[in-house]
């Protein structure tokens, strides 16, 4: 517990680059106003190029008129169970903190923000590669005495402060600074450098962390298709399938009419409920058909050129991208897009017959993959926009095309494949249909992604719909090969796992014996 | 108006000093205020300093860099400073004190600049000094340093230079640099003093004093050179004289001053029967560790005797007996291996017999940094062995709950939380040549890569992995040189243009001229030595005096004998690839080099933000350019991450309700350095990428343009939502 005479010790974690010596500064400042002994130091060295850095301050709550002659030792290092109080500027660094051991509950008040921004590995992921902060914000509220966790990069660009001014108030307001609030306040404006907008954030920071006020949280928001004109559809679909699909089901209709246009919508009203009976007869409660409803819809709104060109020409798309990049009103903006077709994705707009001719040719004489045409394409310009949007209107002209037919196709057969392993077990059917994530995307992405599928499919699910595996081994090989198939793009983790499925399925009838 | 300058045009950016540069000119009894390292500069100036010098690298960049904006001080006081270009250089500087009573100080980074400057030193410190010869040596050890881990006082025993350990508060480290001169000048050695990287950074105050010019300076010249005195040159016969000097003269000389001036620090304790010989580096951390255990107050009190050592080398044999007379046991705190004191210490209590039992390495560890966890540790296990009545129960209870925390906060947190290493800046140049060359491993496989120091170092981090070794500063090219004649691949080295003009022009290109060596060279010409804070080079805007360039690389490398050279701008992906893959895949034999050009951008951004904002007030028109990612045409694959790694490209939930792989995005602090479009286009990704130009102060004809397009294609959306009904 801390006395009078030991100092008050302040683990700061954060990114380096992101200000981390200023927030020091300041509290160090702060202090020197208060009279009291402070000391602060850092490890700047590469962190500084964004990586995890600390800082550390400590501050003797006994004003140098008191002490004298005496001058405290004050450490340069924390010690484990020591922390006063821990300022994290974002979440995950909070926890690496309590990882580590300096925040504890008898002790350390965490102030952290409660934003996240993504480490490399987790942005580099080929799906969701995102750490799951549920068990850490449990560690923050029991591993630590008090917590004050805000939004402070949103409380930053509302105050246009840094976000360090918001943590610094969080830190005035928290209860542990042995420091008045003007003293810090005379410090911001000692520093000299976006005085007002940073004794703004301060002010939050600090009635945030008093409880004076609420922080009106962005919440994350899905985006619904709108399309309008296919109600009875929509009707058609809530008499036909269990309450909890209907909403995917209702964004599948919407989706795929704007895609391509209502028929399209009926026939995936049409493939989900051949799906339905399927998964009815085998005494499923529309677990299946839910997952089924969500990945059709997005494999039948495959992303072929004319999807494009209907998404960059859509309505709402400019007043997006001038929220997205902050262009003030008033200010023109102009928009290029970065297009770069090969052979494959001109093969996707002509007739199967003529495609594969050029495709056989493109092959044979070494230019698929290699032949492409890079074009920079101003959307916001007349003529840009023109063609782009005369490409939107092929959309009659898609159900012709070789891709169109050449998606259909795939898409029966994993259809055929849910509906066929529906009654051997529900959980393999369900493990099928999840395979759909693997296909995405475009190019070679997208060849990748195509190609996985096909060699679970060839090893895994043929193999279990064909009775030569026990379904609910299947039902795991499939997931863990679809977990590593997402591992790596080489597909190096996929090749393994599918050996070592082999090896465990040609086992079991030797253990047998 | 932005576009990028020419890499002779390249200036130092922006960077200000203003505070610190006022506070080196404090005079008598005023209070200073500021960093370690700063604290240090000022103790040179008090210290009557005739000439600086330095190669910068983290923790001791500040020290150079602040004395390189306070010309106007350096110029009334007559102080030389030489921007060294490498440790080497920066050591031989200080051979002027060699035969002149001037006063002189180098720094670096340690152990690596300690290494580089080795040859200069031992002939430093063959002759000795007669002006006071100062090396401040930023001792990159323990968390964040970015070097191999190894011990400067290696150096300071085999050369027979003395070491100083100051604790780290600004009062000690003043004292510790103005003593070192005096102790040098006493002995006739060079000092060292270490300075670990907490105490480089730490805050603090202390009294200044009056600033002295030298006696003898550039304002006060000599009018002749001193006559030759051969004994002062290391050559034979004299070398064999020197090395009796160094120790029948010159150590017991710097003993004598290290007692009279009372340098180590005696803190008496009531517990007599025990010690402890602490580096004065970790002082504190041990003192507050004591603290912790009952045994000491948060003022430096201590129950048991502690001799705090400021000089690690020499020590004083009779101090150290003396301190150890008596006790029951000693407890040597010693950071690093090997354990050079405790060894000698061990040594001298056999030699003189004296009782004590010595422990040290044997509670505590003898590899890493002696962070409190680990000294409180060493402290219990020390009073445990050695005092059985001490009640050590509370702290030791403490230890064990805080370690319990620590396991159950692990196990609740679950998966280990993501790294977070570092990575190349948002918008930096180098990037699109990994970028490239990933690329590159596509097409031909993989290809060895040789790494060298820098910022370029983060590519053998995530996303890139690029790297095979690190083989030292500049040492890129040569350490191929073994590696390219055993592969049937060429293999491919990277330098910084830092790296280029500190080492790998000699080590590495001359080398494998000479050689004939069939390798590729990449050089960063960024401009800077940008990983330590954007200081000039020969080949940037030459010197900090005027604004002419010194040194071109292209122009060296053709004076060399160099054929095969190519200069490409870097963020172009497409034609970086290409020259990659012909420098790969041609016949032609011997080096071949790309200079891989692109302003640092750290130092762009530093420099073209003030023009902006100056002309955006002037309402000037101004296009701000960004990039931006589509997120209805994103499908999460996160390719162009995997290629790029920029802090700006990052994920976000999608907005798809039917899809929860996170797409990509673009967040603001983007500075629109193009590469996501050039890694989209090179590498084939998606379409999901835009680039958006927002005219900032447009003119009319501006607003006149966007009313037109934006009534026509307005006009022409509608139709497409009325289609939408149909």
């Amino acid at each position: 517990m801390t006395s009078p005479d030991k100092p008050i010790t302040i683990l700061i974690a954060a990114l380096g680059g992101d200000g981390g010596g200023v927030l020091c500064d300041w509290i160090v400042e702060a202090a020197h106003h208060a009279g009291l002994p402070a000391q602060a130091t850092q490890i700047p060295g590469v962190a500084q190029r964004t990586g995890a850095t600390t800082y550390y301050v400590e501050v003797l709550p006994v004003p140098h008129t008191r002490l004298g002659e005496r001058a405290p030792v004050l450490a340069l290092n924390p010690a484990m169970g020591e922390v006063d109080v821990l300022l994290a500027s974002e979440l995950v660094e909070a926890g690496r903190m309590i990882f580590n051991g300096w925040v504890t509950p008898d002790r350390t008040t965490l102030i952290s923000s409660s934003h996240r921004v993504f480490a490399i590995g987790e942005r580099m992921a080929m799906g969701d590669g995102r750490f799951d902060v549920g068990r850490l914000l449990r560690a923050v509220k029991e591993r630590s005495k008090a917590q004050i966790l805000f939004d402070m990069d949103q409380a930053a660009e509302e105050a246009g402060s840094v976000l360090n001014a918001v943590l610094l108030g969080a830190f005035a307001g928290c209860g542990r600074a042995p420091i008045p609030d003007q003293a810090f306040e005379a410090a911001i404006r000692g520093a000299g450098k976006s005085v007002d907008a940073n004794l703004a954030g301060f002010a939050f920071g600090r009635a945030h962390a008093r409880g004076e006020l609420e922080q009106t949280v962005r919440a994350h928001q899905k985006r619904l298709t709108e399309a309008r004109g296919v109600e009875d559809l929509i009707e058609q679909a809530r008499q036909l399938f269990p309450v909890a699909t209907h909403d995917i089901v209702e964004e599948g209709v919407r989706r795929l009419t704007g895609y391509q246009d209502r028929t399209y919508a009926a026939l995936y009203l049409d493939r989900l409920d051949k799906v339905w009976s399927a998964e009815k007869d085998a005494g499923g409660d529309g677990a299946l058909l839910r997952e089924t409803a969500r990945h059709l819809a997005v494999r039948m709104s495959f992303e072929d050129v004319i999807r494009v060109a209907q998404v960059k020409t859509g309505a709402d798309r400019f007043a997006r991208v001038r929220a997205e990049v902050r262009a003030k009103d008033g200010e023109p903006l102009v928009i290029t897009e970065h297009f770069k077709p090969g052979i494959e994705e001109m093969c996707a707009l002509l007739p199967p017959g003529l495609a594969r001719r050029v495709l056989a040719w493109a092959e044979r004489t070494g230019r698929l993959g290699k032949w492409y045409w890079s074009m920079h394409v101003r959307t916001t310009t007349v003529s840009g926009f023109f063609r782009l949007w005369l490409l939107s209107k092929l959309r009659w002209w898609r159900p012709r095309t070789w891709r169109y037919v050449e998606e259909q196709a795939q898409i029966e057969r994993w259809l055929d494949a849910i509906r066929r392993a529906a009654p051997l077990g529900r959980e393999l059917a369900r493990e099928i249909a999840e395979c759909a994530r693997l296909v995405k995307g475009y190019g070679d992405t997208h060849k990748r992604g195509s190609d996985n599928f096909a060699r679970i499919e060839t090893a895994v699910i043929a193999p279990a719909l064909a009775g030569a595996m026990a379904p609910s081994v299947a039902a795991d090989a499939i997931a863990s090969a679809r977990v590593a198939a997402l591992a790596d793009p080489e597909g190096d983790s996929l090749a393994k796992t599918l050996v070592e499925i082999a090896h465990r399925t040609q086992e079991v009838p030797r253990a047998a014996e | 108006m932005f576009d990028q300058p020419p890499a002779a045009a390249r200036t130092n950016p922006e960077r200000s000093f203003t505070d610190e540069v006022r506070s080196l000119r404090l005079g008598d009894g005023e209070i200073f205020r500021g960093e370690g390292v700063l604290a240090v500069t000022k103790a040179l100036l008090q210290s009557g300093v005739a000439y600086v010098g330095g190669y910068q690298g983290a923790p001791m960049s500040h020290l150079v860099d602040v004395l390189v904006e306070s010309q106007d001080l350096l110029d009334e006081l007559g102080v030389h400073l030489e921007t060294c270009t490498s440790e080497a250089s920066a050591a031989a500087l200080l051979g002027a004190s060699i035969n002149y009573p001037l006063r002189g100080c180098v720094t670096w980074k340690s152990i690596v600049g300690t290494n580089v400057a080795a040859d200069a030193l031992s002939n430093l410190a063959s002759p000795g000094v007669v002006g006071g010869a100062l090396i401040v040596v930023g001792e990159d050890y323990g968390e964040g340093a970015s070097i191999i881990q190894e011990r400067s006082h290696a150096f300071a025993l085999k050369s027979s230079v003395w070491l100083m350990d100051p604790r780290p508060n600004l009062p000690t480290i003043v004292h510790c640099v103005e003593k070192g001169f005096e102790l040098s000048e006493a002995s006739n050695t060079p000092v060292m003093i270490e300075l670990r990287i907490r105490a480089c950074h730490v805050s603090g105050e202390f009294v200044a004093k009056n600033n002295v010019a030298p006696a003898i300076s550039r304002n006060a010249r000599l009018a002749e050179p001193i006559p030759q005195d051969y004994a002062r040159i290391s050559h034979p016969p004299s070398t064999y004289l020197q090395e009796k000097l160094k120790v029948d003269v010159r150590l017991p000389a710097a003993q004598r001053f290290i007692v009279e001036q009372g340098l180590n620090e005696l803190l008496p304790g009531e517990r007599e029967d025990l010690g402890i010989i602490v580096q004065g580096g970790i002082a504190n951390v041990t003192l507050r560790g004591l603290d912790r255990l009952g045994l000491g107050d948060a003022f430096g009190a201590v129950k048991v005797p502690t001799l705090v050592l400021n000089v690690t080398y020499p020590l004083v044999p009779d101090q150290i007996a003396d301190f150890c007379k008596g006790k029951r046991a000693v407890l040597v705190v010693e950071e690093g291996a090997p354990d050079y004191l405790e060894q000698e210490i061990g040594a001298l209590l056999r030699k003189r017999d004296i009782g004590a039992r010595l422990h040290g390495k044997d509670v505590l560890p003898m590899a890493g940094e002696y962070t409190a966890e680990v000294v409180t540790e060493g402290l219990l296990k020390f009073f445990a062995q050695t005092a059985n009545d001490i009640d050590l129960s509370k702290p030791m209870q403490a230890l064990e709950t805080a370690r319990a925390g620590r396991a159950e906060a692990q196990r609740l947190i679950g998966a280990p939380l993501p790294l977070r290493p570092p990575g190349f800046c948002t918008g930096c140049p180098e990037r699109p040549v990994f970028s490239a060359i990933k690329l590159l491993e596509r097409e031909v496989g993989k290809v060895h890569i040789s790494a060298d120091i820098g910022c370029h170092a983060f590519a053998t981090l995530a996303p890139f992995n690029l790297g095979n070794t690190i083989l030292g500063y500049g040492m890129s090219l040569a350490a191929a040189a073994g590696v390219a004649p055993v592969l049937q691949k060429r293999t491919i080295s990277v330098m910084g243009d830092g790296g280029f003009w500190h080492n790998g022009l000699l080590s590495g290109v001359s080398s494998a001229m000479f050689n004939r060596g069939d390798r590729v060279l990449v050089v960063m010409q960024n401009g800077y030595t940008s990983a330590t804070g954007a200081q000039f080079l020969p080949s940037s805007a030459g010197n900090r005096r005027d604004g002419e360039n010194t040194s071109d690389i292209a122009t060296t490398l053709r004076a060399m004998g160099v054929r095969w050279l190519r200069t490409i701008r870097t963020y172009n992906v497409s034609t970086m690839l290409a020259t990659l893959r012909e420098a790969v895949t041609t016949k032609e034999q011997g080096l071949k080099v790309i200079i891989a050009d692109g302003e640092c951008q750290l130092a762009r951004q530093r420099r073209i933000r003030p023009q902006l904002a100056a002309a955006l007030k002037r309402g000037e028109r101004v296009i701000r350019t960004r990039y931006g990612i589509d997120d209805a045409v994103c499908t999460g694959d996160h390719s162009c991450i995997r290629l790029s790694g920029c802090p700006s490209l990052t994920i976000k939930p999608s907005p798809d309700p039917l899809r929860d792989d996170p797409i990509a995005s673009v967040v603001n602090s983007c500075v629109g350095c193009g590469l996501c479009g050039e890694v989209a286009d090179a590498a084939v990704l998606c379409p999901s990428f835009y680039k958006a130009e927002i005219v900032q102060n447009p003119s009319r004809w501006d607003r006149a343009l966007t009313r037109v397009r934006t009534a026509v294609i307005g006009w022409l959306q509608g139709k497409e939502s009325v289609a939408h009904a149909r």
